[in-house]
C-alpha cells in the first residue's frame, strides 16, 4: 500500500469512479438476486400452491400448476381438526422452542466466552472434547439416552427437550460463538480489566453487546431447530395433548393415504413463525458494528 | 394348589375391578388421522363396556418401530401395540411379546378359527400366536377406469382373466396382456401417453408373477435358510415385468412414473394416465375423495380380481396388521380384553364401516358394512365389487417374516431395480445377487456362543477410559510454573463459565457415549442383555460386511465435494446479501427459505427437478440454450439409452445430484457467514479503498481474514455434519441405484433399527467418530490461515 506514488490523485479518482462502480454493483446485485430467487422460492411456491388446492385437484394436476380456484378450506380443516389440535400443538411447540432457545443462548455464550477469552487449565484439550461430542452419530446414543430419561421419569414431559439446552446449549453453538469472540479485539477487555472489571462484567457488558449478530444467529438457528425438531418430540412425548406441530402434522402422511393438501397447509402454517423470527432477527445484520479502539 | 390359584386370581381381579383404582392401559397404533379417529371412538366404547379399565390411546405415525423398541429397552413399553407380520418377529423372538394362546380361554366367545387362516399363520411363530390380526389386505385388486375401458371398447373385467408370458389375442378380454395392450395409447413417436396397467409398487407385479408360478423367495418364510432368487421362475418373472415396462411399454417404467407424477401409481390412475392399477384395498377412501362426483377429475371406476397365470395357481402378495401385548405389561388380562375388542368384531366393524380395513374375521368380511348393501351410504357403495377381497384372501402370501429379511431381501430388491431400469438382464444379475444375499444370511444366522457382558469389567473399563481422558486433557498442565494470582483467578472464572456445559456433558452426553463405546464390543439387540463380542464387530466391518467400504467411500466423496461447495455458495450468498440494496430483509428471507421448508416438499420438488423427461434440469440442458452451448454433448457419457441423463436414476449421477441438492440449503450457512461479515469493521474497507485496493484485493486482504474464524467454523461443522448425512438419501433414493447413494449413516441406521444390531451399529458409529476426529484434527492443525483479531 505504500507503493502508491501519488495517494491524493489516486483517491480522488477512486471516489468518482467508486460511486459509479458502487451503483453498478448494486444494480448487478439486484439482478443476480432476482435470477437466483426463483430457484430458492420453489419450495414455498409448491407448498402454497398445494395448500390452496382441494384434494382432487392435488391428485389430478401437476405440482407446478397454480390452483384453478384457490381455496382456504385446507387451512380451515387443519386449524379445526379435533384430532390434531393445531392450537394445542402450537402452544406446546412454542413453550419448547422459546425456553430451549433461551437456555441455548445463555449457556452457550458463557462457555464460548471461557473458551475464547480465559486461560484455564486444560482449555485447549477440553475444546477438542467439546468438538468430539458432535462426532458420534446420535442413532447409537439414542437408546441409552432414552433409557436414562425414562429412569428419571422425564419421558412424556417436555424436560428432555428443554433441560439439556440450559447445560451448554450444544457444541455447535459454543463453537460458533467462540469463533466470534475470537474475532473481537482484546484491547476492549484489557481496558475493562484496567478499570477494575471482573470476567463477568467483561462478558456481560463488553462482549455480549459486540457479539449481537452472532447471538442472534445462534438464537434463530436453535429456535428453528427446536421448532422443526422431529425425533425428539416423537420419542419423548407420548400423549396427544403433549404433541408438537412437526410431529402432530405427520399424521397426514400416515400410511398410503398421504393427504398432501392438508400436509402442505400445515407445513405453511408451521413455517410462518420461523419466517417471522428470522425476519426480525436479520435486522441485527443490517449495520456493521462500529468498532472502537481498533488497531 | 392348582385349584386354589385360579380362585385367588379371580377374587383378586374382582377386588381390583370393584374397590381399587382403575387399571390404566397404554395403547399405541401407527394409524393417523381418519383411522385414528375411528380407533379412538372404539376405545371409548371399550372403556364404557369395561368401567374398571382406562385406556390411553397414542398414535405414532412415523418411526413407530424405533420408538417402540426404545420404550421396550427403557421398560416403559405400552401394554398393547399395533404390529404386523414383517415386524413382530423382531420383538417376539426376543421375548418382548406375550404369546396370545394362553389368553384365549379368558373370553369364551373368542374363536380363532373364524379368522382367515393364512393371516393367523403370518402372525404366528413356531405355532404360537403373537399378534391378534385386525385386518387383511390382499394386493389383488385391479382398480380400473371404466371410462377408458369403454373408450377402448374393452368389456369391464370380471376377474376370470388369465395371463401368460405373451399376449393371447384369441382370448380377448380374458387375457390380461391383451387388455393391457388395448388400453395403452402411444403417440406418433411410439411414446406411451397412456399405459394399460401399473402396479402400486415396483415389486408387486413381479412378486405376483413368480408366486403364481409356484416359486417362493426363501425356503421358509418364518426362519429361512436358503434364498431362492436364483430360481429360474423368479428370474423369468423379473425379466418379464421389466420387459412389459421397457419393451412392450404397457406398464410405465420407473422413470416414467416419476416423470408423470409425484410418487405412486394411484396418482397415475387418478390422472387417467393408466387405465388399471393393482393395489390393496387401502387406496379406496382416498380414491373416493379424489374422484368424487362433480369434480373435474371425476370418472367411474371399480375393482376386479387380479388375474391368474394360465398354467399356475392363484397367489397374491398381501399386507395385514393386528395388535400385540407387550411382555412388560402389568395387566395382561385387561390388555387381552382390549386387544380382543379392537381386533375382534367390535373394532373390525368400526374399521369396516369407515371403509378402511377388511376384517380379519371372515364372516365379517362377507357382510355389511364391509360389503356394500342396502344400508350402505351412497358414497360408500363404490367400489361395488368389494367381495373380491374375500375371494383373494385364501390365496395371499405374506412377505418373509424373518428378522433377517429386511437386510437380506434388500440385496435382491436392489438388483431387481437394475433390471427394471434396463441396465442389466435378470439372468445375469440375480444369481450373483442371490449368492451375496445367501452369504449375508449365513453370516447373520451364525449364532455365536458369546458370554454375557460382565458389568464389573464394563465399569472398570469405563473408569480407565475416563481416567485416560482426564490425564490427556491435563497432561500439558503438568510441569508448568507455579500459578500466579491472576492465573488462579482465571482458572476459577474459566470453570465457572463452562460449568453448565461441563455438567451437561457429564450428565447427558458422557454416559450414553461411553455406553455406545462399550456396546461397540458387544452383540446387543437392544432388547436382550448384551453379550461380549470383543473386536468381532470391527473385524466384521473391515472384512466381510459388503456395504462397509462402499458406504464409507460414498460418504467421503459426498463430504469432500459437498462441504467446500456449500461453504463457497454460502459465502457468495452472504456477500450478496450483505450489500445495502433495497429490500434486503426480504431477499435474505427468500434465500433462507429452502433451509426451513418442509423436507417432504423439498424432496418432491427435487424429484421433479431431476426427472429425466420434463424435469427442469433436463429442460435446460436439452433445450435450445443448452444445446447451443453444448451441454447435451458434454453430458453424453452420462446419458442412458434414451440419450438423456437420468439424474437420480443412474449410478453415475445420483450422488452428484444429492450434492447439488445440498448446496440449495446454503441458506443456513449463509446466516452464519452473514453474522461473520458484521464483524468486519467498515473502516478497514475505507482504509483499503483509500490505499487503492480494488474489490478483489479488498476481499482477499480484508474480508477473507476477518471472517476466517467463521469460515473455519463452517468448514469444521460442515465436515462433521456431512459425514453424518443420510436423510436426503432416505427421502430421495433410498440408497440406490445399486448402492451409489448408500451413505455410511444409512447403512448404520439400517443395522441399528431394521436388523436390531445395535452393537454392530455402535462399532460403525465409532469408526465414523474416529474418521471425523481425524479429519477435524487435520483441519485444526492446518488452521494457520485463520486470523483471530482477539488472539493473544
Amino acid at each position: 500500500m505504500a507503493t502508491i506514488a501519488n495517494p491524493v490523485d489516486r483517491s480522488a479518482s477512486v471516489s468518482r469512479s467508486g460511486i459509479l462502480a458502487e451503483k453498478g454493483s448494486k444494480a448487478l446485485t439486484q439482478v443476480v438476486l432476482l435470477l437466483g430467487v426463483a430457484l430458492f422460492l420453489m419450495p414455498l411456491y409448491v407448498m402454497v400452491a398445494m395448500a390452496l388446492k382441494d384434494q382432487s385437484e392435488v391428485a389430478t394436476t401437476s405440482i407446478w400448476a397454480w390452483p384453478r380456484q384457490p381455496t382456504l378450506t385446507n387451512f380451515k380443516e387443519v386449524l379445526s381438526n379435533p384430532n390434531v389440535s393445531f392450537a394445542l400443538f402450537l402452544k406446546n411447540t412454542t413453550i419448547i422452542a422459546v425456553t430451549s432457545t433461551i437456555g441455548v443462548v445463555m449457556t452457550s455464550a458463557m462457555a464460548a466466552f471461557a473458551f475464547a477469552r480465559i486461560e484455564f487449565a486444560g482449555r485447549d484439550r477440553l475444546f477438542v472434547v467439546l468438538l468430539a461430542t458432535m462426532m458420534l452419530p446420535g442413532i447409537v446414543t439414542m437408546i441409552p439416552t432414552y433409557v436414562m430419561y425414562a429412569q428419571i421419569g422425564w419421558v412424556n414431559t417436555f424436560k428432555p427437550l428443554i433441560v439439556p439446552a440450559f447445560f451448554g446449549g450444544g457444541a455447535f453453538n459454543i463453537f460458533l460463538l467462540r469463533q466470534f469472540y475470537m474475532g473481537i479485539p482484546r484491547e476492549l477487555d484489557e481496558a475493562a480489566f484496567l478499570d477494575g472489571a471482573g470476567h463477568w462484567t467483561v462478558f456481560w457488558r463488553v462482549l455480549m453487546p459486540l457479539a449481537k449478530p452472532a447471538l442472534v444467529t445462534v438464537g434463530v438457528l436453535s429456535f428453528m431447530g427446536a421448532w422443526r425438531d422431529f425425533m425428539g418430540p416423537l420419542l419423548y412425548l407420548n400423549e396427544a395433548s403433549n404433541q408438537t406441530l412437526e410431529v402432530g402434522l405427520r399424521t397426514y402422511t400416515a400410511l398410503q393415504a398421504e393427504k398432501w393438501h392438508l400436509l402442505m397447509a400445515g407445513s405453511v402454517l408451521v413455517m410462518i413463525p420461523i419466517i417471522i423470527v428470522f425476519f426480525i432477527g436479520q435486522r441485527s445484520f443490517v449495520k456493521g458494528i462500529v468498532m472502537t479502539g481498533g488497531k | 394348589m392348582n385349584q386354589i390359584r385360579p380362585w385367588c386370581i379371580a377374587l383378586l381381579a374382582a377386588l381390583c375391578g370393584t374397590t381399587f383404582a382403575q387399571v390404566k392401559l397404554r395403547f399405541v397404533v401407527w394409524d393417523g388421522d381418519v383411522n385414528a379417529q375411528v380407533l379412538r371412538n372404539e376405545v371409548k366404547r371399550f372403556e364404557a363396556a369395561h368401567p374398571g379399565i382406562k385406556v390411553n390411546f397414542e398414535t405414532v405415525t412415523a418411526n413407530y418401530q424405533e420408538k417402540l423398541i426404545a420404550q421396550v429397552a427403557a421398560k416403559v413399553a405400552p401394554d398393547v401395540a399395533m404390529m404386523d407380520p414383517g415386524n413382530f418377529q423382531r420383538l417376539a423372538r426376543r421375548g418382548a411379546l406375550h404369546e396370545l394362546n394362553e389368553f384365549f380361554s379368558l373370553t369364551p366367545d373368542f374363536d380363532l378359527s373364524k379368522y382367515y387362516k393364512n393371516l393367523v399363520d403370518a402372525h404366528s411363530l413356531e405355532g404360537r400366536l403373537y399378534v391378534l390380526p385386525r385386518d387383511i389386505a390382499p394386493c389383488a385388486n385391479i382398480y380400473y377406469n371404466k371410462r377408458l375401458f369403454l373408450e377402448a371398447g374393452v368389456p369391464f373385467p370380471d376377474g376370470t382373466w388369465t395371463w401368460d408370458f405373451q399376449e393371447r389375442p384369441e382370448l380377448r378380454e380374458k387375457d390380461f396382456l391383451w387388455v393391457m395392450h388395448k388400453l395403452t395409447k402411444k403417440s406418433g413417436s411410439d411414446r406411451p401417453t397412456q399405459w394399460g396397467f401399473a402396479p402400486a409398487w415396483r415389486e408387486l407385479f413381479r412378486d405376483m408373477v413368480y408366486l403364481q408360478m409356484g416359486a417362493r423367495a426363501v425356503d421358509n418364510y418364518e426362519s429361512p435358510t436358503r434364498i431362492l432368487y436364483d430360481d429360474p421362475r423368479i428370474i423369468k418373472a423379473t425379466q418379464f415385468a421389466s420387459d412389459l415396462a421397457l419393451v412392450n411399454r404397457w406398464i410405465p417404467s420407473d422413470t416414467e412414473i416419476t416423470n408423470v407424477l409425484q410418487s405412486n401409481a394411484r396418482q397415475l390412475f387418478t390422472q387417467q394416465k393408466v387405465a388399471m392399477f393393482q393395489s390393496g384395498i387401502w387406496d379406496v377412501p382416498e380414491l373416493r375423495k379424489e374422484l368424487r362426483l362433480g369434480t373435474p377429475g371425476h370418472f367411474e371406476w371399480d375393482i376386479a380380481l387380479a388375474p391368474v397365470y394360465a398354467e399356475g395357481s392363484r397367489a397374491y402378495p398381501t399386507g395385514g396388521s393386528g395388535y400385540c401385548i407387550l411382555r412388560q405389561t402389568l395387566h395382561p388380562r385387561e390388555a387381552w380384553l382390549l386387544t380382543q375388542w379392537m381386533a375382534g368384531p367390535n373394532g373390525m366393524k368400526a374399521m369396516a364401516s369407515a371403509g378402511l380395513a377388511q376384517p380379519a374375521i371372515r364372516e365379517l368380511a362377507l357382510a355389511e358394512p364391509w360389503i356394500p348393501g342396502p344400508n350402505t351410504p351412497a358414497e360408500q357403495q363404490i367400489p361395488k365389487n368389494r367381495i373380491i377381497t374375500d375371494h383373494a384372501a385364501p390365496y395371499v402370501v405374506f412377505s418373509p417374516t424373518s428378522i433377517y429379511w429386511p437386510e437380506v431381501g434388500s440385496i435382491g430388491s436392489q438388483t431387481h431395480e437394475l433390471v427394471y431400469r434396463g441396465s442389466a438382464k435378470a439372468n445375469e444379475v440375480l444369481p450373483p445377487a442371490n449368492r451375496r444375499a445367501q452369504e449375508r444370511l449365513d453370516a447373520l444366522r451364525k449364532e455365536e456362543q458369546l458370554p454375557l457382558i460382565d458389568w464389573r469389567i464394563g465399569g472398570v473399563l469405563g473408569f480407565v477410559l475416563i481416567g485416560a481422558l482426564i490425564t490427556w486433557i491435563y497432561a500439558p498442565e503438568i510441569g508448568k510454573k507455579k500459578r500466579t494470582n491472576r492465573q488462579r483467578r482465571d482458572n476459577r472464572a474459566g470453570y465457572f463459565f463452562i460449568l453448565p456445559w461441563l455438567i451437561g456433558t457429564l450428565l447427558f452426553t458422557a454416559g450414553p457415549m461411553a455406553l455406545s463405546l462399550l456396546m461397540s464390543f458387544a452383540d446387543w439387540d437392544i432388547i436382550r442383555p448384551a453379550k461380549w463380542r470383543g473386536l468381532g464387530n470391527y473385524v466384521e466391518a473391515a472384512t466381510f460386511d459388503p456395504t462397509f467400504w462402499k458406504s464409507l467411500s460414498v460418504t467421503l466423496i459426498y463430504t469432500v465435494t459437498a462441504v467446500p461447495l456449500g461453504v463457497v455458495a454460502s459465502l457468495g450468498l452472504a456477500m450478496l446479501l450483505n450489500t445495502k440494496v433495497k429490500g434486503m430483509a426480504l431477499w435474505r428471507t427468500c434465500y433462507y427459505l429452502p433451509s426451513i421448508a418442509s423436507a417432504v416438499a423439498s424432496a418432491l420438488i427435487w424429484k421433479k427437478v431431476f426427472q429425466p423427461d420434463g424435469g427442469i434440469l433436463n429442460g435446460v440442458i436439452y433445450g435450445s440454450f443448452g444445446q447451443w452451448i453444448g451441454l447435451d454433448r458434454l453430458l453424453l457419457p452420462f446419458a442412458d439409452a434414451t440419450g438423456r441423463v437420468n439424474w437420480l436414476g443412474s449410478e453415475q449421477t445420483s450422488l452428484f445430484s444429492l450434492i447439488l441438492m445440498s448446496v440449495w440449503g446454503a441458506g443456513a450457512g449463509m446466516v452464519i457467514l452473514l453474522a461473520g461479515l458484521q464483524n468486519v469493521p467498515q473502516y478497514l474497507y475505507e482504509a483499503a479503498t483509500l490505499d487503492g485496493a480494488g474489490p478483489l484485493k479488498r476481499f482477499r486482504n480484508v474480508t477473507l481474514p476477518m471472517i476466517s474464524p467463521t469460515l473455519f467454523f463452517s468448514l469444521i461443522t460442515g465436515f462433521i455434519g456431512s459425514f453424518q448425512v443420510f436423510s436426503s438419501a432416505l427421502l430421495m433414493t433410498d440408497g440406490g441405484p445399486n448402492m451409489s447413494t448408500t451413505f455410511f449413516m444409512l447403512h448404520l441406521y439400517r443395522q441399528a433399527f431394521l436388523s436390531l444390531r445395535m452393537g454392530y451399529a455402535s462399532a460403525l458409529a465409532w469408526v465414523l467418530f474416529f474418521v471425523i476426529l481425524g479429519f477435524t484434527i487435520m483441519q485444526l492443525k492446518m488452521s494457520r490461515w485463520v486470523y483471530y483479531e482477539g488472539a493473544k
